[in-house]
């Protein structure tokens, strides 16, 4: 076309102006053109998202990811930690959502899914996706999932292995039964070491301590159900024994003595700075502490006591999101879930948080970390089991969970007392909240299977 | 009186209240109807007096205002230190001007910065403890914050100590605004400190203590949620050794999703600062007719 045009009888001066800027104009029309041509095709969608907060790094992975992907435009919006339920909750209510929504797992986001702002993610997202993500048994809800498992959270004991030298311990063989935890607080305690705790004062130690203790006493998560609506009892001994063993534990002075006005992560730090021997923690945790101690902390499944059939398993929490009800574009945002859950976006998520996606088709080999790469054999290569402190309805985890554990620590509690305490606040919440009650009674059909 | 004058002072504070009908009108229907109603989301069936029912049935509730109620000890002890210490810097003692900005410098920090600094002082293995075992007096080293005995009481110490620097602020600008010649002819009739102040200083402050105590009562009812909040670990605890309505409120519509109840707890504390407000007023009028 172009030696056409040079070519051609009569091309002037005029001609060469009128034929540039026609070509330079075409070009320019053509690059403005094409954006817009894409993003007039391109769906737009909104993700609301937390996590930055629990894991630095995150906010980088879902910047990254947004770029990379040419399907749609995303927009995306950190949400407070305060507000991540009750700000999505509004706005679905309100009829603008956001198209893709951070959801914490169990009850925190089963309600949302009740009052029906959540769209089930099977027939949306591929089997194949919703199954590797493992969003756990508690996403589950009248044989639909509402959740894709994003990140997992290990929740493990920490030990610290030069204390267990210094106490002429194994430090390769933590204690794995309740009266091998008791001979090696004696130890420890008698080598001049605090054997066992942390921080209660913020009140997480209590519900962490549920999630390690309670569960040893369940066959099935949907028993621990049962036990809020009201088909079982608190005050049955075998349900409240994971208080008494807190009891047992702090009148053998074996719980260190500062727990009460100690919060959560300065108690877990005490561990790390080997002030501390033992005592419950954050799988996410480990990298950092691993590498702060030159891998000198060790992590165990909290010591069985229990004999119901979860006791002694892994227990591995989950993090998720999924897709709201009023969503603009359901299937859009199905496919940026499919993007995030590419072997590409998996290892970018490594590489850029240094933790662990939620997938297995995320290949462990990664982790450079000997402690990671050996924890997460153990907590999510193996068989595992969920969270079930995330079953707890929020009345019950406010006024029972973590106050009974507070008050066993403190001494102003026996563990048969917590046993009544958290009987009573069952009953209270089933008054409270009768039509939460019918939801739960479903809810026990998907979690006992 | 004519009726253009009857309606005059109307009219000038109707735009206030319409200003206030604007910013709270809404939410206060809003608060009362939601009181009503089993709330789930933004909205939920008409429930009639359940809400209230079961708050007022439930122990943790009055437990919360056994609590607040407790925290009224401190009013005494607030109103005694304010008036010792604004009487001594009326004195004019070398260095008052400094020592009355000192002093109200913790009114002027922000709760929580006052409150996380404390936590971390009264810690077991605080600083605190840490001087009282230095001076062999382990027997005074408690656990400040972790012991459901003495948690709410360290609490109620942390608020003497801010609140009764507005109390000294008051009464000084009070005890400033007085004449003089009434203090000086009873020191030249020969009366101590001790008797000037009895009978003639602390006689002509009686509206700005009236003042004092009643804002303070509203405080200790329905403001108090900044230092518990920090204090008890968010939680009210140990245990719910903290626990007051205002936090009981906050889990009800944050933590437990119970709008309805977070409302009904609301409104009953509405109503009590209501009344509160109508003492104060009263007694402002009673002091103004006795002065007049």
């Amino acid at each position: 076309m172009t030696k056409n045009m040079i070519t051609a009888p009569g091309f002037g001066r005029r001609g060469f102006l009128q034929g540039t800027a026609a070509t330079l104009g075409g070009l320019g029309m053509g690059s403005l053109l094409g954006p817009l041509r894409a993003n007039a095709q391109s769906p737009e969608l909104t993700m609301w998202w937390w996590g930055e907060q629990e894991l630095p790094g995150l906010q980088a992975f879902v910047d990254e990811s947004v770029a990379a992907y040419t399907d749609a435009k995303v927009a995306t919006m950190l949400q407070d930690t305060a507000v991540v339920i009750s700000q999505f909750q509004t706005a679905a209510a309100a009829g603008t959502p956001p198209d893709i929504q951070y959801l914490w797992n169990g009850i925190y986001h089963m309600e949302s899914a009740w009052l029906g702002y959540l769209k089930p993610l099977n027939g949306l997202v591929s089997e194949d996706t919703l199954r590797a993500s493992n969003p756990t048994i508690l996403s589950n809800f009248g044989g639909n999932t509402y959740r894709l498992g994003w990140y997992p959270l290990p929740m493990v004991w920490y030990y610290n292995k030069d204390l267990f030298e210094k106490a002429w311990l194994d430090p390769e063989a933590p204690p794995a039964t309740w009266a091998d935890l008791l001979a090696a607080c004696e130890k420890l305690k008698t080598a001049g070491f605090e054997p066992v705790g942390g921080g209660v004062q913020d009140g997480y130690w209590s519900e962490w301590y549920m999630s390690h203790g309670f569960v040893q006493t369940l066959d099935t998560v949907g028993e621990a159900v049962e036990l809020f609506i009201g088909d079982k009892d608190f005050r049955e001994p075998r349900y409240h024994e994971h208080w008494v063993r807190l009891e047992e534990l702090r009148t053998l002075g074996f719980l260190n003595k500062d727990m009460p006005s100690l919060e959560l992560y300065p108690g877990i730090d005490l561990i790390v700075a080997g002030k501390l021997a033992m005592g419950p923690s954050a799988g996410s945790r480990l990298p950092a502490d691993s590498t702060a101690t030159n891998g000198r902390i060790g992590c165990m499944v909290m010591p069985v006591f229990g004999k119901g059939k979860l006791a002694g398993k892994p227990i591995v929490d989950m993090q998720g999101i999924g897709i709201a009800e009023g969503a603009k574009d359901p299937a859009a945002a199905a496919a940026f879930l499919e993007f995030l859950n590419t072997p590409d976006r998996l290892n970018a998520f490594h590489r850029i948080t240094g933790w662990i996606p939620s997938s297995s088709r995320f290949s462990s080999d990664q982790i450079e970390n000997d402690s990671v790469r050996s924890m997460w054999k153990t907590w999510g290569e193996s068989p595992n089991i969920t969270n079930v402190t995330n079953l707890m309805p929020g009345q019950f985890y406010e006024q029972a969970a973590i106050p009974t554990g507070q008050q066993v620590i403190s001494g102003d509690l026996t563990g048969e007392q917590a046993g009544e305490l958290a009987a009573q606040v069952a009953q209270e919440w089933r008054e409270f909240n009768p039509d939460l009650v019918e939801k739960y009674q479903q809810w026990v059909v998907d979690l006992s299977k | 009186m004519t009726l253009p004058q009857r309606i005059t002072p109307y009219l000038y504070v109707a735009p206030l209240i319409g200003l206030l009908a604007f910013v709270f009108g809404y939410s206060i229907v809003s608060m009362v109807e939601f009181s009503f109603k089993m709330v789930r989301g933004i909205d939920g069936p008409w429930i009639g007096l359940r809400n209230y029912r079961l708050v007022l049935g439930q122990p943790l509730f009055w437990e919360s205002v056994g609590h607040n109620l407790l925290l009224l000890l401190a009013i005494p002890v607030m109103v005694a230190i304010a008036l010792v210490i604004s009487l001594l810097l009326y004195e004019r003692l070398r260095g008052w001007k400094l020592v009355r900005t000192v002093i109200f410098i913790p009114y002027i920090l922000a709760i929580p910065i006052v409150a996380v600094v404390l936590k971390q002082m009264f810690q077991f293995s605080g600083p605190v403890n840490e001087v009282l075992r230095w001076l062999s007096l382990d027997f005074m080293a408690l656990d400040w914050i972790g012991s459901g005995d003495v948690a709410l009481w360290t609490v109620m110490a942390l608020i003497i100590w801010r609140e009764s620097a507005l109390g000294i602020i008051l009464f000084l600008s009070r005890l400033l605004s007085l004449d003089e010649a009434l203090t000086e002819v009873a020191r030249l009739d020969g009366a101590n400190w001790w008797k000037r102040a009895w009978y003639v200083l602390i006689p002509q402050m009686r509206g700005v203590i009236e003042f004092y105590v009643v804002i303070s009562i509203i405080t200790m009812l329905s403001a108090v949620f900044a230092y518990v909040y920090i204090m008890g670990g968010g939680r009210g605890g140990p245990g719910t050794s903290t626990m007051v309505v205002e936090l009981y409120i906050y889990n009800a519509l944050v933590r437990t999703s119970l709008p309805g109840i977070a409302a009904a707890v609301s409104v009953m504390l509405f109503a009590v600062s209501l009344l509160l407000i109508w003492v104060l007023f009263a007694l402002r009028r009673r002091t103004d007719d006795a002065g007049t």
